[in-house]
C-alpha cells in the first residue's frame, strides 16, 4: 500500500532560526570582516603583494601554458580554475601570509573589544 | 596597414548568450546597473545589499565564485566541478543559462561553464562606471573625437617631385656603405657611441644627408659661428662619403664643449648624459633659425619629430578613486632594471633561489616595471580635491604618444646621495630584437585597470603602429669610473660591432649577450627597414625629411 508521503512528513522548518543556530564561528567572523569593509582592503592588499612578488605573472604564465597544451578552444573557465587554484595556493610565498594573518588577528582584536 | 590589437575585436557569443540577447535584450544588463559597485581602483563588482551577504540559494554557502542569475536574481556558487550549483541551476531552470560572476561584474555561461563576452554588458558596466567615478572620469576619456594633433610624418608623394640623387659606392668595400670607425680622441668613446647609433637613425640620417639643415645658409645667417647641427651635418657627409678610414669628429667635440663647457674635459662621461645634450643643441639651434607655430603644441624641429613622445601619468586617490592626470613630453624613457639587491622580494617559485649579484632581467620585465601602479609612500601623501585632503596615492605611468624612434636608456648607475656612493648595476638584461609596445599605451594601460572589457577607448584604432625594430646598441663595460663604450649597430640584416675605429662583423648572439646600456627602436613602418638598401637617396625640393626610400631593386 502506497501512503501519501505528505502525512508522516515533519512539520517545515522555520528556515532563518536554523541558519543563525548552524552560523560557525568562522562565518560570523567572515560576515563582520565583510559588513566592516575589512575585507575589501585586506583583498586590496593581497593583490597588491601578490603582483609586487610576482605571484600573478607566474599564474598567468601557468594558465597561458596550459591554454596552450590543451587548445585554446578546449578550456573553460572552471577548467583553468581547477587547475591553477592547487598551484596558486601552494606558492603564495610565506611572508604575504605572515602579514596577512597578522592584519586579520589585529582586525579580530579590534572587533571582540 | 598597421596592426590592430586583436583583443578589441568581439569574440563570438555562445548559443545561449546568443539565445539570452535574443529574448531578454538589454533589460537584464541595465536593471542589475545599480547594483554594480566600483572600487577606488576601478574594478567593479556587484554588491547590491551591503547588509546581508550574498548566499547560494542551494547550500547557503557564500564561498567560491559567486554567480547572480540575470533572469531570476538568485545566486549560485560554483566551488569545484563536484559542488557546481550554477550549473545544476541552468539545469533545473530551463532557459536559465547567462549570469553575472559577482566579485568581478563579467558574464558567464552556467552551460558552457565559460566567461563569455558582451559589448552591450560592458558598456552598460562602463557607465555605470563612468557615471559614478569623481568628476575627472577617473583618467578615462572615453569615445573622444580624433585629437588633431596627429604630426603629418610621411609627406604627399604626389604632390612633391622627387629627385632620384644615385650616390656611387666609390672603392670596393666589404662593409656597406655608411658604416665607418670613429677615433677615440681621449675618452671619447661615450660620444662615439651615441653618434653611430644616430648616424644609423634613418630619419635623422634622411634629414641631414639630404641638406634639411643647409650649412652654407647657417654659415650666412648665424651671428655665432658654433652650430652644433652644422657639425653633426657634417659628419654625415663623412660618414656616408665612401671612404672607410676611421673619422676624426673633432669638430663636433670641440663644439660640444663650447656648449657644456661643465663637461669640457677629458674625463670620462656617460653617453645618455651626451645623447640629451646633443638633442637640446640640436633644438635650440632649430628654434633660433625657425620659431615654431606652438599652436597644436608639438615641437617641429627635427631631434623632437624623431624622438619625442609623450607621457602620461595618472596619480589615483586610493580612498575615493579620483584621478589626476598629466601628459609631458619625453626624448627616451630611463628604466629602473628592477628590484636592488636589498628587497624582500620573494621570487613566487620557491625552488628558484632568488639571485642577487648575477640577476637577470629583461628589457620587457623593465617596461612592465615602468608602467606598475606604484603605491607612494605615507610620506608622498598627494592633496586629493574631491576628499579635500592629503591621501594616499597611487601612481601609474604610460605612453600617451610613441616617438618615431624609440631610446629605451637602462638606469645601470646608481647614486646614492645618502650614502655618497655610486655604483654600476652589471646585470645581463635581455632584450629584444622586436618589440611590440602596444600593452604599455595609454590605451592598454587604462582599459587594463577595469578589467576584461569590450569597449571603446580613446587612443584605440590608432593608427600608429606599435611594432618596433631594434636597429643600435650602446653598450657598456667595466666599472663606474673606467669603463669603455661599444656600440652594436644592425645594417641590412647584419649586426656591425662599432668600437671606436674598428668595425667587425658580430653574430646575433654577441649582441645578445652585451650588456645593453641604450637601446634604440625604430618603428617599423612600411618605408623605414634597418635593412633596407642605400642607393638611392631622394632629395625633395619641399624639405619634408621623411620620404619614401626607394626598396633596392
Amino acid at each position: 500500500m502506497r501512503r501519501a508521503s505528505s502525512i508522516n512528513r515533519p512539520p517545515t522548518p522555520d528556515a532563518e532560526v536554523d541558519q543563525e543556530q548552524e552560523l560557525s564561528l568562522q562565518e560570523i567572523i567572515n560576515i563582520k570582516l565583510i559588513e566592516s569593509g575589512e575585507k575589501e582592503r585586506l583583498k586590496e592588499l593581497l593583490r597588491e603583494r601578490l603582483i609586487e612578488c610576482g605571484w600573478r605573472d607566474e599564474m598567468k604564465a601557468q594558465c597561458r601554458a596550459f591554454t596552450r597544451k590543451r587548445g585554446r578552444n578546449n578550456v573553460t573557465v572552471d577548467d583553468l580554475v581547477d587547475v591553477i587554484t592547487p598551484k596558486g595556493r601552494a606558492s603564495v610565498p610565506d611572508s604575504v601570509k605572515a602579514e596577512l594573518l597578522q592584519r586579520i588577528r589585529s582586525f579580530l582584536v579590534s572587533a571582540a573589544l | 596597414m598597421f596592426g590592430r590589437n586583436p583583443t578589441y575585436t568581439n569574440p563570438k557569443p555562445c548559443k545561449h548568450l546568443a539565445n539570452y540577447k535574443l529574448n531578454h535584450g538589454l533589460n537584464g544588463y541595465n536593471s542589475i546597473q545599480k547594483s554594480f559597485k566600483i572600487t577606488p581602483h576601478g574594478r567593479t563588482a556587484m554588491n547590491g545589499d551591503q547588509s546581508k551577504i550574498p548566499r547560494c540559494n542551494f547550500c547557503s554557502g557564500y564561498q567560491g565564485r559567486l554567480y547572480f542569475c540575470l533572469i531570476c536574481s538568485s545566486v549560485s556558487c560554483c566551488c569545484s566541478p563536484d559542488s557546481n550549483h550554477a550549473l545544476l541551476h541552468s539545469q533545473t531552470e530551463n532557459g536559465h543559462e547567462i549570469a553575472v560572476d559577482m566579485e568581478r561584474a563579467e558574464l558567464f555561461c552556467c552551460v558552457c561553464c565559460d566567461q563569455v563576452y558582451d559589448p552591450d554588458f560592458d558598456e552598460a558596466v562602463m557607465s555605470k562606471q563612468i557615471m559614478e567615478m569623481p568628476r575627472n572620469n577617473n583618467g578615462v576619456d572615453v569615445r573622444k573625437e580624433k585629437s588633431n594633433k596627429r604630426r603629418k610624418l610621411i609627406s604627399d608623394s604626389n604632390n612633391s617631385k622627387e629627385l632620384f640623387l644615385r650616390m656611387g659606392r666609390g672603392s670596393k668595400s666589404c662593409f656597406p656603405w655608411g658604416l665607418r670607425g670613429l677615433n677615440n680622441l681621449g675618452n671619447t668613446c661615450f660620444m662615439n657611441s651615441v653618434l653611430q647609433a644616430l648616424l644609423h637613425a634613418p630619419p635623422l640620417r634622411n634629414y641631414f644627408l639630404s641638406n634639411q639643415h643647409n650649412r652654407e645658409i647657417c654659415r650666412k645667417i648665424s651671428s655665432d659661428r658654433l652650430c652644433l647641427p652644422c657639425d653633426f651635418g657634417a659628419i654625415f657627409s663623412a660618414i656616408f662619403s665612401g671612404n672607410q678610414t676611421p673619422y676624426s669628429p673633432a669638430r663636433l667635440l670641440y663644439s660640444w664643449w663650447q656648449h657644456s663647457a661643465n663637461l669640457a674635459s677629458y674625463e670620462q662621461q656617460d653617453a645618455h648624459e651626451f645623447f640629451i645634450s646633443m638633442l637640446d643643441r640640436i633644438h635650440e639651434k632649430e628654434e633660433q633659425a625657425r620659431p615654431s607655430n606652438k599652436d597644436d603644441g608639438d615641437c617641429h624641429c627635427i631631434a623632437h619629430k624623431v624622438f619625442s613622445g609623450l607621457l602620461r601619468s595618472d596619480v589615483t586617490c586610493i580612498t575615493c578613486g579620483f584621478t589626476s592626470t598629466t601628459c609631458d613630453p619625453c626624448v627616451d624613457l630611463s628604466l629602473d632594471l628592477g628590484p636592488s639587491n636589498g628587497s624582500s622580494t620573494v621570487v613566487a617559485d620557491k625552488s628558484r633561489k632568488p639571485s642577487k649579484n648575477t640577476g637577470v632581467s629583461t628589457l620587457v620585465g623593465c617596461l612592465d616595471l615602468f608602467t606598475r601602479p606604484e603605491r607612494l609612500g605615507s610620506d608622498q601623501k598627494l592633496y586629493c580635491p574631491h576628499c579635500r585632503e592629503r591621501r594616499d596615492s597611487l601612481k601609474q605611468m604610460s605612453i600617451r604618444r610613441l616617438p618615431l624612434v624609440l631610446c629605451l636608456h637602462i638606469k645601470r648607475f646608481e647614486h646614492s646621495p645618502i650614502r655618497k656612493m655610486s655604483r654600476k648595476i652589471d646585470w645581463h638584461l635581455q632584450f629584444p630584437f622586436s618589440l611590440d609596445m602596444a600593452p604599455y599605451l595609454s590605451s592598454s594601460i587604462v582599459r587594463n585597470r577595469f578589467g576584461n572589457r569590450i569597449f571603446a577607448f580613446e587612443g584605440d584604432g590608432s593608427d600608429m603602429s606599435t611594432e618596433f625594430e631594434l636597429f643600435a646598441v650602446v653598450t657598456h663595460s667595466g666599472k663606474l669610473e673606467s669603463g669603455h663604450y661599444v656600440t652594436y649597430l644592425r645594417l641590412r640584416n647584419q649586426w656591425y660591432k662599432c668600437d671606436d675605429a674598428w668595425i667587425t662583423e658580430v653574430s646575433e648572439q654577441t649582441v645578445r649577450a652585451s650588456q645593453g646600456y641604450m637601446m634604440y627602436y625604430i618603428q617599423k613602418m612600411p618605408f623605414y627597414k634597418a635593412s633596407e638598401e642605400l642607393n638611392h637617396l631622394p632629395i625633395s625640393p619641399r624639405g619634408d625629411p621623411f620620404l619614401s626610400t626607394a626598396e633596392c631593386c
